[in-house]
């Protein structure tokens, strides 16, 4: 059995390319691996007190939202797990495919404005490196369409 | 047993007679001195003023004898502007006094024969108040420059505005000691000088509250408070903004702005994902109440300790003086927001699944119900320490300090991780903020804006209100509002003192008002506002400048309107 992942932070904006990720999922008879990143480098931005356990709240936030998109997949018979990781997105992501081998697909939203998880030219990059190091597929989609399908 | 306790109480009593020895000591010496110095000699006194009517401190005064050579007599200025020359005896013709200090004119005085011979008479010679000019020195244009750039590194996020305060008062040091060894003019002020500006009270409450509010945060009471207010809207959702509104303005009120959104952005977006609206319908309108509810408590707004520890308002005269202003404030703001979201509250969806509310419920359970209450418990205490502090001039530290204090003992929570939970960059960016604000201070930066404003408003106490609740506030819009309103409380104060009518403090509240309220314009003009976008970024919501724009923009004048409005009423018209 393979693995799509999908990494996702899970905001409205984000739903119909999740709905994209289990339709694959559904079509190619692939587990659905979810993944969030949280990371509280804009408190770097900011000068207020941080008086709150910040990263706790978000992996509940992040937690959540997994959750709703799991239930989506659940209900389109997609078996699905997630994963929620603090940090940089690239080095979550290493880690999630070293934990999970049985990936063969990742599922990436377009840049669609700066403060995407993956800016317009973060996201080249992140694709070769997706191909080179890990020779598995990207897939790039965009409002729930498969705008491009890097094979390895 | 017996004889334990009395030699406890032998020696107890021993050092309290000792204790009770040396001041006698201290105080008889002193006593001795003070005598004597009122009889040896000639006092020559007077009182330096500036242009504001404000004290000027540590200016050197000196007598001679022809003008020229050893001083006679030296003393300096002190805190109330006052200046006693001590002379041994009189044996001169005339006297020349010099009265010098950095970024004034000198003064030089003249004793002639009359004048002496009233001084050997009366044995005291009183100038009454002088007047000191300002002037501009390059070390004015050095620290009015440095500020500025301050400022503006805040405003475009080009440093963390701690880092930027820090720049800013080591560029003030850099300036005043090393580029002065080749220019003297560009002189700012001595270190010992710079210290003075630190308003260690301020610190200290910050500090005090963080520890309390590190505590309380632990026992998620916001978040459960939250998830109570989505049960009870029965999932309408312009009910729901209503009361996260109000739950909000409260909680911001009781802590911080930029806490209130840490601990209520998280699970309010969770709602909003439940409820099936945008999640922005319910964050943007929390963090605008956020901003306009601290306004009514001293502790509720980093300005308002600011203006309360330097006007000396208490905790109970932001309470009474501001929150019916802050409350009808909520309330347009309320009525703006509902007609902008009209949309998002048409759009809901049929509910969650019993899976994702046990995990909504999860996510907004209490903590530990024990720390909860005795946490809860002193955090009461501590309003009412603040409250009955006033009347025995105990300032707000005090009671905020025991506080935190006593939940520490009581709850013995990790002491390493509560000192840890104080957000030390915070406190540095304020300590860094004084010296960079005392900077234009001292070279008269100040002075010259407070002569401006008074030459404009004159001696029109709405006129001076307006100016402020709606100048700061347009100001706030873009620039950072602590800097903000630390360099406005001097021109505050001097506009306090000059206008009839303005000494209820009236302008210190609409310079409250104005820091936050125009502090909801944009996103970059509140750390809360930021803090919050940074959140709901995370959860693949972000907010753009502009979307903040359309609502904060209308909002800021709408209750800068309010705010002036209720100011008017309750200061001018009732009196």
């Amino acid at each position: 059995m393979t693995t799509i992942l999908r990494p996702t932070r899970g905001g409205e904006v984000t739903f119909p390319n999740q709905d994209r990720a289990i339709a694959l999922a559904k079509e190619r008879g692939a587990d659905l691996l979810l993944l969030y990143v949280s990371n509280v480098h804009f408190l770097d931005r900011v000068a207020g007190p941080v008086l709150v356990d910040i990263e706790r709240e978000l992996d509940e936030l992040g937690e959540f939202l997994l959750a709703m998109a799991q239930e989506r997949a659940e209900k389109a018979g997609v078996h699905t797990e997630s994963v929620v990781c603090r940090g940089q997105f690239r080095e979550a992501l290493q880690q999630v495919l070293e934990e999970h081998e049985e990936v063969s697909a990742v599922v990436l939203g377009a840049a669609i404005e700066e403060t995407s998880v993956t800016p317009p030219g973060y996201l080249a990059d992140l694709i070769q490196w997706l191909l080179t190091e890990y020779g598995i597929e990207v897939i790039l989609v965009d409002r729930g369409e498969i705008i491009e399908d890097h094979m390895p | 047993m017996a004889f334990h306790k009395r030699v406890l109480t032998r020696r107890f009593l021993v050092g309290l007679a000792l204790v009770v020895g040396v001041i006698g000591v201290i105080a008889s010496a002193s006593y001795a001195r003070t005598t004597q110095e009122e009889v040896d000699g000639y006092l020559i006194e007077g009182r330096l003023l500036d242009a504001q009517d404000q004290p000027v401190v540590g200016a050197v005064v000196q007598a001679h004898a022809s003008g020229e050579g050893e001083p006679l007599a030296e003393a300096e200025s002190q805190e109330d502007g006052y200046w006693v020359l001590l002379l041994p005896e009189i044996s001169e013709e005339s006297l020349t006094i010099t009265i010098e200090r950095p970024h004034f004119e000198s003064q030089v005085l003249r004793l002639g024969q009359a004048d002496l011979g009233v001084l050997e008479e009366e044995g005291i010679y009183t100038f009454g108040e002088l007047i000191l000019k300002r002037k501009i020195t390059p070390g004015f244009w050095a620290a009015t420059i440095i500020f500025l750039a301050v400022l503006l590194i805040i405003a475009f996020e080009k440093l963390h505005s701690t880092t930027a305060a820090l720049a800013g008062a080591s560029s003030i040091f850099l300036v005043t000691f090393i580029a002065v060894a080749f220019f003297p003019e560009l002189y700012i002020f001595s270190f010992e000088q710079a210290l003075t500006y630190m308003n260690w009270e301020v610190i200290f409450l910050v500090m005090a509250m963080m520890i309390i509010i590190a505590i309380i945060e632990r026992t998620g009471i916001f978040q459960w408070t939250a998830f109570q207010a989505y049960r009870l809207s029965r999932g309408h959702s312009w009910l729901l903004v209503i009361i996260l509104m109000a739950l909000t303005a409260v909680a911001s009120a009781l802590l911080d702005n930029f806490t209130t959104m840490l601990l209520m952005a998280p699970i309010s977006l969770q709602i909003a994902l439940a409820l099936g609206i945008s999640p922005l319908a319910l964050i943007i309108p929390e963090v605008l109440a956020s901003n306009v509810g601290g306004i009514s408590t001293l502790i509720g707004t980093p300005t308002n300790i600011l203006i309360g520890a330097y006007a000396g308002i208490g905790f109970s005269d932001f309470l009474v003086n501001q929150t019916v202003g802050v409350v009808l404030a909520l309330a347009v703001m309320a009525g703006y927001v509902l007609f902008h979201y009209r949309a998002e509250w048409r759009k809901q969806s049929g509910g969650i699944s019993p899976k994702l509310y046990a995990m909504l419920e999860e996510n907004a359970r209490l903590e530990d119900p024990q720390a909860l209450w005795k946490s809860g418990v002193v955090f009461l205490l501590v309003m009412v320490g603040f409250v009955v502090g006033e009347r025995f001039h105990v300032v707000p530290a005090v009671p905020a300090l025991i506080g935190a204090t006593a939940l520490l003992i009581w709850l013995k929570p990790d002491v390493h991780k509560m000192i840890t939970a104080v957000d030390w960059t915070t406190l540095v960016f304020f300590m860094a903020l004084f010296i960079v604000v005392g900077a234009v201070q001292e070279v008269g930066l100040i002075s010259f804006i407070a002569a401006g404003m008074s030459r404009l408003v004159g001696d029109n106490l709405v006129l001076a209100m307006f100016m402020i609740v709606f100048g700061v506030g347009t100001l706030s819009v873009v620039v950072a509002n602590i800097p903000l309103a630390a360099s406005m409380l001097p021109v505050v104060e001097f506009l306090t003192g000059s206008i009839p009518g303005a000494s209820s403090d009236v302008l210190y509240y609409s310079l409250s008002m104005g820091a936050a309220m125009g502090g909801n314009g944009t996103l970059v003009g509140a750390e809360a506002n930021l803090v919050t976008a940074g959140i709901t970024e995370q959860a693949g919501s972000p907010i753009s400048f502009g979307e903040f724009l359309k609502v904060g923009l209308p909002v800021t004048y709408l209750t800068l309107t309010v705010g002036f409005l209720w100011l008017l009423i309750r200061f001018v018209v009732l009196g």
